[in-house]
């Protein structure tokens, strides 16, 4: 195999899983779906491997989210659903509960601005992100711009409504 | 230069801006406390995204070797053609190994074999456009492997009789996943590459000590269901079977000079309109119908439909008890 889909794997594989986490939400999916897109890209040997591969896997992410959706939805019909944003002790968050904060954040967000703000945390570059999201590379930076302010505030907001709910 | 604007501040804060327009904001700056201060804000609110972002990530693993990876992609065309290719050399070997040892029929078996590939083509063919029909709507390929899987438990016999007379015995199971197992002649994976003996010749070198070994996590994931191997034995390994997309290997060891190999691997389903793409998870089987084929007219290598999957057998063992084992196997627990 070429020497540069080995090295885009050592140097992409890590944010690439995170890419995806951000999408479905379950660490172990996301590292199967990542390494199914690089298994694809052995196979397609893409121009652009990097390129290629954020844009496969956000094609799987989507596919995997449907699928979940659906799932979802038969499972709020069989449990009662608990409150949906878990109240928090005051003090220190736990981890899960943080991650469905962020995740409840990044749901505020367009799909177009979460997706530049996703790909920019991989390590894609202004023009990566131009390419693959079809914005102006001159509008890049104001989209990274709100999609940072959104999530900061949608992040905070939901903090206070756990704080609330949990001070009753 | 009035104030500059959010978006230039965080290219800039980015390290994107190109290098005139940075040059220029940064002389900007050096003269305009507002936008100083907004570059002050707009920096921290920047690492503060990244911070809540940063909050939410997978706990990081590391990868497998990147060798280990390849296996099928799942809409690949491409890949209709490798696994073509794959049962057509296996094919190949049976009907080179059926040729070199039956002292009769010597021609028969290869004729047979260009020909009825076509008849199982116009029949897949039509039972994909029924199957089209029957569900239109695009499910993700996962739904359609469990059904499909649901199916070939339920039905798995009798369809198998019902298809015999239409064309080849390409059994319905073929829908989702295919194994077949061998038994290394010489059967002790440490010493060196053991020749594969089919029906008593020679018929391909295995590297299969050198074949990758990956977790059973992996080889599930590959196949896409429990693999399968004998009950009552540890599995030694899982290996990957290089060249072949999505074919891996489970080892067992019956006794210490005694290994088997399972090979399985998911038969990916064709459109026998070659495309692969627009039903995907509804398509059948074709190829396979000559290397089952030639199987039979062998005789001597046994596949076994276990649930989705394959099986087949050669080795150190009597075909008698080489078919004994295969009836025996089932999804490890």
């Amino acid at each position: 195999m070429p020497d540069d889909i080995a090295e885009v794997y050592r140097n992409t594989y890590p944010a690439l899983v995170r890419f995806l986490y951000r999408k479905v939400w379950d660490a172990e999916r996301a590292e199967d779906l990542a390494q199914e897109a690089f298994a694809r890209a052995l196979v397609h040997r893409p121009e652009n491997t990097r390129g290629w591969l954020f844009v496969v896997a956000a094609n799987m992410a989507r596919d995997e989210a449907r699928r979940a959706a659906r799932e979802k939805r038969h499972l709020t019909l069989l449990k009662s659903e608990p409150d949906a944003v878990h109240s928090s002790p005051e003090d220190d968050i736990d981890a899960e509960t943080r991650t469905k904060h962020v995740r409840a954040a990044l749901d505020e967000l367009t799909p177009r601005d979460r997706e530049a703000l996703l790909l920019w945390d991989a390590g894609m570059s202004y023009d990566e992100i131009a390419a693959q999201t079809g914005l102006a590379r001159g509008a890049i930076g104001t989209t990274l711009a709100r999609a940072r302010r959104r999530l900061v505030e949608a992040y905070d907001a939901g903090l206070e409504g756990g704080q609330h709910v949990a001070r009753g | 230069m009035s104030h500059v604007d959010e978006g230039t501040l965080h290219a800039y804060l980015d390290g994107e801006l190109p290098s005139a327009e940075r040059a220029a904001l940064e002389a900007h700056l050096a003269g305009c406390a507002t936008c100083r201060g907004n570059l002050i804000e707009e920096r921290s609110l920047r690492e503060r995204a990244s911070a809540v972002l940063g909050s939410a990530r997978p706990a990081e693993r590391p990868a497998p070797p990147l060798d280990q990876l390849r296996r099928e992609p799942k809409r690949s065309p491409w890949r209709v053609r490798r696994s073509f290719a794959w049962a057509a050399s296996l094919a190949l070997a049976l009907g080179v190994g059926y040729y070199m040892r039956s002292p009769s029929g010597r021609t028969a078996p290869i004729a047979d074999l260009t020909e009825q590939p076509v008849a199982i083509a116009q029949h897949r063919a039509a039972e994909t456009e029924e199957e089209r029909d029957k569900s239109p709507a695009p499910a993700p390929a996962r739904a359609h492997d469990q059904r499909r899987l649901d199916e070939v438990a339920a039905a798995e016999t009798p369809k198998f009789d019902a298809r015999s007379s239409v064309a080849a015995p390409a059994p319905r199971t073929a829908d989702s996943i295919r194994i077949e197992a061998k038994v290394i002649s010489g059967a002790v994976p440490a010493a060196g590459a053991p020749a594969l003996v089919v029906d008593g010749i020679v018929a391909q070198q295995l590297a299969a000590t050198n074949w990758p070994v990956i977790s059973r996590r992996m080889a599930k994931s590959i196949l896409g269901e429990e693999p399968v191997g004998l009950p009552g034995l540890a599995a030694r390994h899982f290996r990957r079977v290089p060249g072949t997309e999505g074919t891996i290997v489970v080892e067992q060891a019956i006794d210490s000079s005694t290994v088997i190999q399972i090979f399985q691997r998911p038969a990916y389903p064709y459109d026998s309109t070659g495309s692969g793409y627009a039903n995907e998870g509804r398509l059948r089987v074709r190829g396979y119908a000559s290397e089952d084929q030639a199987r039979e007219r062998g005789n001597r290598l046994f596949a076994r439909f276990v649930k989705g999957l394959r099986v087949e057998i050669t080795g150190p063992l009597s075909p008698d008890s080489l078919n004994r084992l295969l009836d025996q196997v089932a999804p490890l627990p």
